[in-house]
């Protein structure tokens, strides 16, 4: 089964509320640098870690550099089951 | 160490030496069976050899009667038999002292065999005999190297102990490990008792503590935080120390207010010890961190100390002679230690490891500080930081934390965050796993790889 994208969506903004970032208005169109949520690069660095941790692959290791939330989302949608992380 | 045991044999003959759940070997008895393991070496024409067995009653007498004849011997650390085999071929053991039948392509030879040899008739040849003796290192990465050193050197600072015969030390260390040797020298030359669980870990360390009613100790940070989560969880007795020392990685602050209060009726020393340069003398303050008057010591010091560019450095006359198939080291020589450290006040304060840096996107982290703040969160048993890949900058502050018992994991992680939320960007963590035990390697924390192992 591949990801949902409620699941994906559930990841990203868990890594918001913990990075205290705000998610009000947050959408798959919302940029994730500035003039968006505005991540810095070690935010970004943790996003990928935690994706990881998740999802069991991150688009920033695959060396995809996506600009929204839809993007990342895509990414996951894209990769297929194989993504599953080995545990859930 | 054999003059040690003489001593010991001749005025307390029946004082408990060395005990474990099964065995008591008293001096006098610990003396009988290091001549015969000296005239069972000598009678093989055995010059060097390893031994691969962990029992306390077994390798203290053979190691005893390798000084008295001379023999190089060296322990290694519990493993496998193909790790074992590959040990003696890369130190070039023609010969172990082993009870394992696994051993392939290696002579054995079983301790029991040389242990009841008839011992020696004669007495060991006059003058100043070498008295080698090689530890292997526990390198957190590659592969491990062969510290030569000499019995002489080893049992230097021991000759200043004073007898403590009524007191009775745990061995927590492995006696493949410097330290191990260093806890065995100091238990001689005060003719007291070393008590020595095995397996070496914190569980049957308190265990033995309780039943044999030890009262001194000798381990790592790590072994001692999580001695102390043993006894947080089982709640059974506490163990009456009068002595704590801590040694072999640096100390978090929190640690020995922790020990302290969990025994307060011990006194808490550190020293600062590596396999290749012993272990400078006690600090009995109760402070973290290292008095920066031993930096000023003169000439005569065993062990003298001096911080270039950040590192602390080391001068040792009693240290290691050299890597085995290296060239000698120069006793007057400094050589660089590989602890970090930042100079705060009176004190030499660890910021850890060279090898253990976190390099995050060109900015250098040390673990260590970090790790500090995290083990003070409440809930926090024991923390880990260390580096973990990262796509975007290389690497991320990252740590491993075991909670305490029914702790809320959310919550914790939430507090670790805000407890580091003044750290400079880089140095916060980044990646927060809740694991049920951390990577440790001789009961020291490793830093230096990430979690997937």
């Amino acid at each position: 089964m591949a990801h949902t994208s409620g699941h994906v969506e559930g990841t990203i903004r868990k890594f918001l509320r913990r990075a205290k970032k705000s998610e009000d208005g947050v959408s798959a169109q919302t940029r994730l640098y500035a003039g968006g949520i505005g991540l810095t690069s070690l935010d970004t660095a943790e996003l990928a870690a935690v994706l990881e941790d998740e999802l069991g692959t991150d688009p920033f290791s695959h060396g995809f550099m996506p600009e929204t939330i839809g993007e990342i989302v895509d990414f996951y949608d894209k990769l297929g089951p194989e993504a599953e992380p080995a545990s859930p | 160490m054999i003059e040690f045991l003489r001593d010991r044999a001749r005025a307390d003959p029946g004082r408990p030496a060395v005990v474990t759940d099964q065995v008591s070997l008293t001096y006098r008895q610990l003396l009988d069976r290091a001549h015969s393991a000296a005239a069972g070496l000598r009678a093989r024409g055995i010059a060097r050899v390893g031994i691969a067995d962990f029992e306390a009653p077994i390798v203290v007498p053979l190691l005893a009667g390798a000084a008295l004849a001379g023999v190089e011997a060296c322990v290694y650390p519990p493993d496998d038999a193909a790790a074992l085999v590959a040990l003696a071929n890369r130190f070039d053991h023609g010969v172990l002292v082993s009870d394992r039948d696994d051993l392939d392509g290696v002579d054995v030879v079983r301790p029991g065999a040389l242990l009841s040899s008839a011992a020696l008739s004669s007495a060991p040849p006059p003058g100043r005999t070498p008295r080698p003796h090689l530890v292997l290192t526990t390198g957190t990465t590659g592969a491990p190297r062969g510290v030569r050193h000499d019995w002489d050197r080893i049992v230097q600072a021991a000759r200043r102990v004073k007898p403590e015969p009524a007191a009775r030390w745990l061995l927590a260390y492995g006696l493949h490990q410097f330290a191990g040797l260093q806890v065995l020298v100091h238990v001689f030359a005060a003719g007291a008792t070393l008590v020595a669980p095995a397996p070496r870990r914190p569980r049957e360390g308190l265990a033995a503590m309780r039943v044999h009613a030890v009262d001194h100790a000798s381990a790592t940070p790590t072994y001692w935080r999580f001695l102390l989560a043993e006894m947080r969880s089982d709640r059974g007795p506490v163990p009456g120390l009068k002595q704590i020392t801590l040694g072999g990685e640096a100390i978090p602050g929190p640690l020995l207010d922790d020990l302290r209060e969990a025994f307060p009726a011990a006194e808490v020393s550190q020293i600062y010890a590596a396999s290749e340069f012993g272990a400078s003398s006690s600090i009995r303050d109760g402070r973290p961190g290292l008095p920066t008057g031993l930096l000023e010591r003169g000439d005569d010091a065993d062990v003298a100390l001096k911080v270039v560019d950040g590192e602390l450095w080391v001068r040792s006359r009693i240290g290691m002679l050299g890597y085995y198939g290296e060239e000698p080291v120069d006793a007057a020589g400094w050589r660089a230690t590989g602890d970090l450290v930042e100079l705060d006040g009176d004190r030499i304060r660890f910021r850890g490891r060279t090898s253990e840096i976190i390099n995050v996107g060109g900015v250098k982290v040390h673990p260590l500080p970090i790790e500090e703040r995290i083990a003070a969160v409440a809930g926090v048993d024991v923390a880990r930081v260390y580096a973990r890949p990262n796509a975007m900058t290389g690497s991320i502050v990252a740590v491993e934390v075991v909670v305490q018992q029914d702790v809320d994991t959310d919550r914790v992680d939430l507090a670790i965050r805000e407890a580091c939320a003044d750290l400079p960007a880089a140095a916060r963590p980044r990646s927060i796993r809740f694991v049920d035990v951390l990577v440790t390697q001789g009961e020291k924390i490793v830093r230096s790889v990430s979690g997937e192992r």
